[in-house]
This record gives structure tokens, C-alpha cells and sequence, in this order.
């Protein structure tokens, strides 16, 4: 029995080997696309978080709050600042395009007498309330200047917004600074007390940041931690093509049928199978993950932190190799050729990818698009490497996500039972 | 004593969704020791007929008797004394065939001893040598006809079928291929066989049953039937009791 399945895994082994596409398609495709989706991803990463955005002023301001406007954003630390100023019309449109630019701002002339008449309004109408002034504040309709900010079109909307908001907070500042200034004029003070000046700028609301992880493993969500999981899962999934390909073609051409008059059970034959692709997930695992520990590093890529439960680490690999051999087996016993097989086991696992989270974070989906995520695999693959890498979850949250991998696996085999069952081979 | 190797009472098949009969009631006996040859137009029913001998499809309903009419012996407990060479080429053309000997002989339950003398006889004889270490996918038709019988015959079955053996190879092919089944008969295995190569069949066989739309029309010792139908050769005799028109 063992020799016969040693044999069957060899067979197998071979059979695997000499594919070399899908070899390809199983080795080199997940290093490929780990290094160049990380490396895209933490660009954009750094763009936001480390690179400053770069910041072109046209500064028309013929007062100071221009300056000080500028002097703020430059303190931001968020923004690598240009000042040209000679600057007219629509003529920072070709600079921006010409110096690469990915951001734009003009400050209209009246931007400081603007503010400062609206604090004067403002200081006015709180003096008449107050009793402090005697002689009645006329209604006055201030038009605000607009300051107009121009962006390169490929800034995804959520960095504009962001942009505008951090350049509004900035502004209202300014307005806030000017109406104490204001008031306290009004009171006949010189300047406006350094007690007041003192209070206003601390007791600021502090926001403190925290990774919402389950473990005291501080492991930090980066491009790697995504990436490296979520491109390995896909690629596991695209054993649908050797081994869907291999198990169509024993089919058309007899085999599974002359094994059917030896003297031999087919369950040994699936048995070596699952037992070769599981030692090739394993492998493909161990592969990605330990260039990406390897070299991330040292090409400026965050480096790849492992999760501490080494145990519920290899049942996910585990879990994910078989849901992906269980679905190249369905597909390989219901393709009726290599052809089918080829074409609905691509693109039935961009689909998966697409709406298990794998191309696009599944937080971003719509609520229904949510909902559809749970039908594909990968999602629940996902979810189990991302419970390990980055919540750094244990086996009681682990739980859902491997029941859900077993649904799915039990789904996928028993079609492939039924099917074999229809094709008279078991 | 055994003298019946297959016995067959009133063997029917019909395939589901199918409004007729593949096989109508076949009744045949082989013995022991017999070249037989189950001949007759396309779909006459003689790939299905094979088929349900050696246990790859059930009958619809009849018996089908091994060994001397034993009702307890089964197809699947005779297996190991039971080789089939299917119509296709049923192996791996990325492996070599070495390897392709090696895996199927194994699930025939041989040692890695037996398998090994067993593949270098075989490929010895079948002129395979040479090529052993090649990737089957570089073969010719012949090299792969000729491998595809020695993966049936490697564990030294008692019982032989074979669909088509011969069909789409060369004249050196097909005359290793008749030789090797000649010796093996010598042996004492006996040898079910369908073939389109009537010429082939007058030689080879020593009794034969004529197949059409699932019925057998006549089956006999070869040389008797000729003389019993007044034919000078099988193809007369299958046009003279099937027809001409086509069978497709």
C-alpha cells in the first residue's frame, strides 16, 4: 500500500515537474508579484507618509496672511512648498505639468484684507452683544475670496480632500488668531494677552494612534503584511491550471478509466495527489515568505513580521492548500477540456481575487460587495492570514475563518465525487 | 475443472437518456485459452460490450460469469489476473515509458523487482528500449500503441482485453504488437479483442462473434463460420450479414 502510494506521489511529482508553465504560474508569478505590488503599494504608502507632497503657491496676497498661510503649510511637514508667484491665470497649470507638480494653490490678492474685515465683523457683532459697544453694527454681506487649489488628475479624491482639509484648518487658524487680535483691539488692549495667546495653542485635543491588534505582538499593517499573504494566496489558487489540466486530461484520455480495471482504489490516487500539491503549497509558502523576509529590507520595503503561533500559522497554509486543490479537482472533473479548464480556472480565480479583497482592500467594497466577498475562497483565506499577520489573532478567532475554508473545501470535493461518480471512473 | 473463462446470459445495456438498447440481450461463452474477436461496424455495441467485462461500465441487466460460471466471482476480485488495453493512448505523455510502467504496475500490485524485470522485458520485446528514458510525448502512433499494450500486460494477466490495438499503426508496429499477443496466448492467457482489421482478426482469432446494433449476429470458430456462410474472408462475411450501409 505505501510503495503504491509512494509511487502514485512520485507519478505525481513528476507530472508537476515537467509542467513547467504551471510551475511558473505557481512559483515565480507570487515572487513577481510580491515585489512589484509592495513596492507600487509603499510608494503610494510613502508618498503620504514620508515623501512631502509637493506644493505649488501662486501668492497673490497683497498682506501678510498669505506668508503666514505659506509659513504653515511649510511647518505642516506635509508639504514640500514652491513659491512662485509671477505667476498668472491658468499659467500654474503648465508648471505644475512642466515640474511635475502633483499639487497647486493660489492666494487671491484680498485674501488678507478679507480676513481681517471678516474677524473686524465678527469682534464687532460679539462687542454689541457683550454691551461693550455702543453704536450698532451695520449688517454687512461679506463675499470670502476663494483660495484655488489645483491637483495633478491622477490624485485619488480621498488625498484632495484631505488636502483641502489640512489647508481649511490652517486658514481657520489664521481667522481664529485675527478675531482674538480683533477683540482685543476692541478692548483697547495693546496685544492680545500671552495667558490667552498661551491657552489657545495648548490644551489642543491629542489624537493617539493604535493598531486595533489581538495580540502583544506589535506587529505594524504595512504593504508587506498585505501583500506578501494575499499575493501567495492567489498564486496558490492558480494550481486550478496544472492541476485541473492534469486531472482533464486523465479523464479524456483514459487513464482514470484503465485504473478503474486494476486492482486499486481511487481514493489512493486522489490521496497522492492531495498529498504532492499540499507539499507544493507548503513549498510556495515557504518560498515567498522567506524572499520577501529576506530581501525586503534591503530594497527599503518594510520588512515581513511572522505571526508567534507557528501551529495556527501552518493549519491556515494548510486550510488554503486544500480549499485550492479542492477547487482544481471540481474544475478539473467538470471541464469537459484542458481549454475549459484553462479559461474558467483563470479567470474564476481573478474573479475570486477581486472579490475576496485580494486586488482591492475588501474595507473599500460596498456593503453588498461585502456580502458577495464571503462566496469566494479567497476572502476566507485571506482573512485567516490576516488574523495572523496583522490582528495577530489566536485560535478562537481563527475558528469562523477555518470553518469557512472547510465549507468551501467539502463544497468543491463533493462535486468532484459527484462528477466522478457521473463519468463512471469511481 | 475450469474450461469457461467468461460466460455471458442475456447481457443488455442501455445508457441513461438513451431510447434504445446499446446491447440487446447478448448471450457468449469464451473459453479458456481462446483469440477471440468481438468484430462489427462502428457502434455496434463491441466498446460498450468490452467495457462491461471488464467492470468500467455496469449492465443495464443479464449476468456475466467468470472462471467456469462461478456467480460469486466478481469482476472487481479478478482484476489482478484481468488486463486491459484501451482504444486510447491511457498513460502520461510527459513522463517516459519508465516511468508510465512503473506507476501502472504498481497499482497492479507488483514489487519493484518484478517491475523492473517486468518493464525491461517488456520494452526489450516492443523495441522500446532505446526510447526508455524519453518523454512519451516525442513518440510516434506505433511507439505509443506499443507501450499502451505493455502497460496492460505487465502484470502477466490470464485475461486480455483489448479494444482497437492495432488501430492507426504501421505494418512493424502492428506486427510486434500481433506477435507479443500471439506468445501471450501461447501462454495460456486468453484474448478478448475488437478490431476494425479484419484481415487481422481472420489471422489472429480462432473464434469470433459478429456485433451489430447490439445484438450478436453470429459467432462461431473463424474458419467454420466462413465455410458455414460460404465467405471467402470475414469481410465478406460481415458485409454479407450487416449490409453496406453506413454506420455512423
Amino acid at each position: 500500500m505505501m510503495y503504491r502510494f509512494w509511487i502514485a506521489c512520485k507519478k505525481e511529482f513528476l507530472i508537476l515537474w515537467n509542467d513547467k508553465t504551471g510551475l511558473a504560474l505557481m512559483f515565480f508569478m507570487p515572487i513577481l508579484l510580491v515585489f512589484v505590488i509592495t513596492i507600487i503599494q509603499d510608494s503610494a504608502f510613502r508618498i503620504v507618509n514620508e515623501n512631502k507632497i509637493s506644493l505649488l503657491i501662486v501668492n497673490k496676497d497683497e498682506g501678510t496672511e498669505g506668508k503666514r498661510l505659506i509659513q504653515m503649510l511649510q511647518d505642516s511637514k506635509f508639504f514640500k512648498v514652491t513659491e512662485n508667484d509671477k505667476l498668472q491665470g491658468d499659467e500654474i497649470n503648465e508648471v505644475m505639468n512642466e515640474e511635475s507638480q502633483i499639487t497647486g494653490l493660489i492666494i487671491p490678492k484680498e485674501f488678507s484684507e478679507m480676513l481681517a474685515q471678516k474677524s473686524n465683523l465678527i469682534s464687532d457683532i460679539m462687542m454689541e452683544e457683550l454691551d461693550l459697544k455702543n453704536e450698532e453694527t451695520h449688517e454687512v454681506e461679506l463675499t470670502m475670496p476663494s483660495l484655488k487649489f489645483y491637483h495633478d488628475p491622477v490624485l485619488q479624491e480621498n488625498y484632495q480632500t484631505s488636502i483641502k482639509n489640512i489647508v481649511n484648518a490652517f486658514v481657520k487658524s489664521i481667522e481664529g488668531d485675527l478675531l482674538i487680535t480683533q477683540i482685543c483691539a476692541h478692548l483697547e488692549l495693546k496685544e492680545a494677552p500671552e495667558k490667552l495667546k498661551k491657552a489657545m495653542s495648548s490644551n489642543q485635543v491629542a489624537i493617539e494612534t493604535f493598531s486595533a491588534t489581538l495580540s502583544d505582538n506589535d506587529i505594524t499593517p504595512n504593504s508587506t503584511q498585505h501583500n506578501v499573504p494575499a499575493w501567495t494566496i492567489f498564486a496558490i489558487f492558480f494550481m486550478v491550471i496544472p492541476l485541473g489540466n492534469n486531472i482533464v486530461k486523465e479523464r479524456v484520455n483514459g487513464s482514470f478509466i484503465r485504473l478503474k480495471t486494476m486492482p486499486t482504489s481511487f481514493g489512493l490516487i486522489l490521496s497522492a495527489k492531495l498529498f504532492v500539491y499540499l507539499l507544493a503549497v507548503i513549498l510556495q509558502v515557504m518560498v515567498v515568505f522567506t524572499i520577501a523576509k529576506l530581501t525586503f529590507p534591503s530594497i527599503g520595503l518594510p520588512p515581513l513580521s511572522m505571526p508567534d503561533n507557528t501551529l495556527a500559522f501552518l493549519t491556515v497554509v494548510v486550510m488554503t492548500g486544500l480549499a485550492a486543490i479542492s477547487f482544481a479537482a471540481a474544475v478539473g472533473t467538470v471541464a469537459r477540456t484542458q481549454e475549459q479548464a484553462n479559461g474558467f480556472g483563470a479567470v474564476s480565480i481573478v474573479i475570486f481575487a477581486a472579490i475576496g479583497g485580494i486586488l482591492v482592500p475588501g474595507f473599500v467594497m460596498p456593503a453588498y460587495m461585502k456580502i458577495v466577498s464571503l462566496f469566494s475562497p479567497l476572502y476566507w483565506c485571506l482573512e485567516g492570514f490576516y488574523t495572523l499577520f496583522l490582528r495577530g489573532g489566536d485560535w478562537d478567532v481563527l475558528l469562523p475563518t477555518l470553518l469557512g475554508l472547510f465549507t468551501f473545501c467539502m463544497a468543491c470535493f463533493g462535486i468532484t465525487f459527484l462528477q466522478l461518480k457521473k463519468n463512471k471512473i469511481i | 475443472m475450469i474450461d469457461n473463462c467468461i460466460k455471458i446470459e442475456q447481457l443488455t445495456k442501455r445508457y441513461s437518456g438513451s431510447t434504445q438498447d446499446s446491447l440487446g440481450g447478448v448471450d457468449l461463452t469464451i473459453a479458456l485459452g481462446d483469440k477471440f474477436g468481438i468484430l462489427g461496424p462502428n457502434g455496434a455495441g463491441k466498446t460498450t460490450l468490452i467495457s462491461i467485462l471488464c467492470g468500467i461500465i455496469e449492465q443495464t441487466s443479464g449476468q456475466v460469469y467468470y472462471w467456469n460460471n462461478d456467480p460469486h466471482v466478481k469482476v472487481q476480485s479478478i482484476q489482478q489476473k484481468m488486463g486491459y488495453v484501451p482504444q486510447e493512448y491511457a498513460f502520461y505523455d510527459e513522463l517516459t515509458p519508465l516511468q508510465n510502467l512503473e506507476y501502472f504496475a504498481a497499482m497492479y500490485k507488483l514489487s519493484s523487482s518484478v517491475i523492473a524485470a517486468r518493464s525491461k522485458e517488456l520494452l526489450d520485446i516492443l523495441g522500446l528500449t532505446e526510447v526508455m528514458n524519453k518523454k512519451v510525448a516525442t513518440f510516434s502512433g506505433g511507439m505509443k500503441r506499443r507501450l499502451n499494450l505493455a502497460i496492460g500486460i505487465i502484470h502477466e494477466p490470464t485475461v486480455l482485453f483489448l479494444d482497437e490495438p492495432t488501430v492507426g499503426v504501421d505494418v512493424q508496429s502492428k506486427m510486434a504488437i500481433m506477435r507479443l499477443l500471439d506468445q501471450l496466448n501461447e501462454q495460456g492467457a486468453t484474448i478478448i479483442y475488437t478490431s476494425h482489421h479484419l484481415d487481422e482478426a481472420q489471422e489472429f482469432c480462432n473464434r469470433i462473434a459478429l456485433i451489430d446494433h447490439g445484438n450478436i449476429i453470429t459467432k462461431g470458430e473463424t474458419v467454420q463460420l466462413l465455410k458455414e456462410h460460404n465467405a471467402k474472408d470475414l469481410k465478406e462475411l460481415l458485409i454479407n450479414l450487416t449490409g453496406e450501409s453506413y454506420r455512423d
